[in-house]
């Protein structure tokens, strides 16, 4: 079965993510602002991160510190309509939520939870938070969650920032393993959440 | 394919499988089907040896697995049922509960077996139950994984031996045609096996077929509402099929149980759905988050065909009109969610899931008095923060 890197999640997961012959890493500066996947949403780190040169999706940027089993930014912007949030690489058996034009922001966490599950291929997935908040100055949506994968006695947390701008979806998701790595980067990710403009 | 079996292996939480649960069972007076599960298995030589280290290797890094759930009632139960229907030979056996909504159950030489949770959402009685585990433990018996590996081995078929790398040595009900096309022999023979030992433990063995033709009609749930055509019912498997239930399977099996003597026809519906009253509300939660609308709407009505309406059905109902979110699905979700709350739900979630659709609908005042309801009972829910602010209680 081929797995496309693209499941950015999925890198860190089981499976044996096969990253095509010509993806590679690029430095993303710390404090200097950068467009996420060409696009007028732009974000500042304050550390430096890798980005993975191949997109997940042609909206999606992946990028991470340690590599994706330790930390992975994942930054979607402006994807539209009929969508998914990933490569739809199993799309004949386990097709992904394609996401809907109307799809208020409250309905983000659900949207992303479903994707990932189908993604990760784990039904062990809860949300923690789910609360208001701010993204460029939009109204937006904030959430926690946890999860594992099979075969793993990992316990791993993320939060996520999203909106909807003209039946567009903004999104920035940070997943980790629970023990270290998502206490440490928690402060650097808000500061990004944070940062956002358009 | 194998991204599906590797979960498979973390089943091993020697869970809480009660030693006691088997001393109630009254083993069958003689040995239903043939083969020999006392003797732990030896691997022959290196290649073996280096396989079920592999898989032993595999199995210890799973016991700590997130999937496995070790709720004590839940796993005594299973073990109760593996032990009625094969007897004392069920010691050998190590049964772990792997939370995936999918239809599935596997059998590792070693003797570890799983049972999938979609398996426990979509069987309908305990003997439908009894029948997965009752298969899977013939292949055991029968040492089917080892045969398939020799012949893998001796017919130098690459293919075949590359399956068996780490996970091959499973053999997974559910996946069985897709990865050992070339064994289809032995999964019939661990089904009339498996129906015998349903037969000799008094379970109905009609509910055997019912399984497989319940798999059928659900694949083509799943199909139509993805709007592709629905899988062809061939008696015969071909080379090239990838879905496991075939109408072959209900064909045999049909044709083997008018040969069995007539057995007491134990169903043990009500003890099975008692067990699994807790469970299933999650297990269809987990369902409804998998976009498989087709699959998830036949599933919900067959399971309120078994079991009569229940406000967690409702819910269930109400959840998937306002996931899917097409046209008359808003209106459809408030309908459900209120005749769960009028006739007695108290499941909090009835009323946030309404205050959405409500919302929705453009009722916002309506939405704010369920959001408000909702935060009354569950005042450390999870999204307080963001239904508060819904509900204008800041």
């Amino acid at each position: 079965m081929k797995r496309l890197p693209v499941l950015a999640l999925a890198a860190a997961l089981v499976a044996l993510p096969a990253a095509p012959v010509l993806a590679g890493w690029k430095l993303v500066e710390e404090d200097k602002p950068v467009a996420v996947a060409k696009s007028a949403m732009r974000v500042t780190p304050s550390e430096n991160w890798n980005r993975w040169t191949a997109r997940p999706v042609k909206q999606g940027e992946t990028w991470t510190r340690d590599g994706v089993n330790l930390n992975e930014l994942y930054i979607v912007a402006g994807l539209p309509a009929g969508m998914t949030l990933y490569k739809d690489v199993q799309k004949k058996e386990r097709p992904l939520p394609k996401l809907s034009a109307k799809l208020d922001l409250t309905e983000i966490p659900e949207f992303y939870e479903s994707s990932t599950r189908l993604v990760l291929n784990t039904s062990v997935f809860q949300m923690t938070a789910v609360e208001p908040a701010k993204m460029g100055g939009q109204d937006a949506v904030k959430f926690a969650f946890e999860y594992s994968v099979e075969g793993s006695p990992l316990k791993r947390r993320g939060m996520g920032l999203g909106t909807m701008v003209k039946g567009q979806l903004y999104l920035i998701a940070f997943a980790a393993p629970a023990t270290h790595f998502f206490d440490r980067d928690k402060a650097e990710v808000e500061a990004i959440m944070a940062s956002v403009t358009f | 394919m194998r991204n599906l079996l590797l979960p498979t292996l973390p089943l091993l939480a020697l869970a809480a499988a009660s030693p006691l649960a088997a001393q109630d069972v009254v083993p069958p007076a003689e040995a239903a089907v043939e083969g020999a599960a006392g003797a732990r298995y030896e691997p022959a030589d290196d290649l073996e040896r280096s396989l079920w280290f592999q898989m032993e290797e595999a199995e210890r890094s799973l016991k700590t697995s997130q999937q496995v759930i070790r709720d004590p009632e839940l796993n005594a139960y299973l073990r109760d049922v593996l032990c009625r229907t094969v007897g004392p030979e069920c010691a050998g056996i190590r049964l772990y509960v792997v939370r995936s909504p999918y239809f599935n159950a596997t059998m590792a030489p070693n003797g570890a077996m799983t049972v999938w949770t979609g398996l426990l959402l979509r069987a309908q009685s305990e003997a439908q139950l009894a029948a997965v585990l009752g298969h899977e433990f013939a292949h055991f018996k029968r040492r089917h994984s080892v045969q398939l590996f020799r012949e893998a081995k001796s017919k130098s078929n690459a293919a075949a031996f590359l399956s068996f790398t780490g996970v091959g040595l499973l053999l997974s009900i559910g996946l069985m045609e897709s990865i050992f096309s070339f064994s289809r022999e032995m999964e019939q023979e661990a089904d009339l096996d498996g129906l015998k030992l349903l037969s000799a433990a008094g379970y109905d063995p009609a509910q055997v077929p019912l399984i497989w033709e319940q798999l059928l009609d659900e694949r083509d749930a799943t199909l139509v509402a993805r709007g592709r055509d629905k899988d062809k019912r061939k008696a015969r498997a071909g080379l090239g099929d990838t879905h496991p239930p075939s109408q072959a399977r209900v064909d045999y099996l049909r044709a083997a149980i008018g040969g069995l003597e007539p057995a007491g026809p134990i169903l043990g519906e009500d003890r099975y759905r008692e067990k699994m009253a807790a469970w299933w509300p999650q297990f269809l939660d987990d369902q409804l988050k998998l976009n498989d609308d087709g699959g998830s709407l036949f599933l919900i009505e067959s399971i309120a065909k078994a079991n009569g309406w229940t406000p967690w059905i409702a819910y269930a109902r109400a959840e998937f009109h306002r996931r899917r979110a097409a046209p008359g699905d808003v209106e459809a979700a408030i309908g459900h969610y209120s005749e769960a709350i009028a006739r007695g739900g108290d499941l909090p979630e009835l009323w946030r899931g309404r205050g959405f659709a409500l919302r929705k609908a453009g009722r916002t005042e309506e939405a704010r008095a369920d959001f408000v309801e909702y935060l009354g009972r569950v005042p450390d829910a999870p999204d307080r923060a963001m239904v508060s602010t819904l509900a204008g209680v800041n």
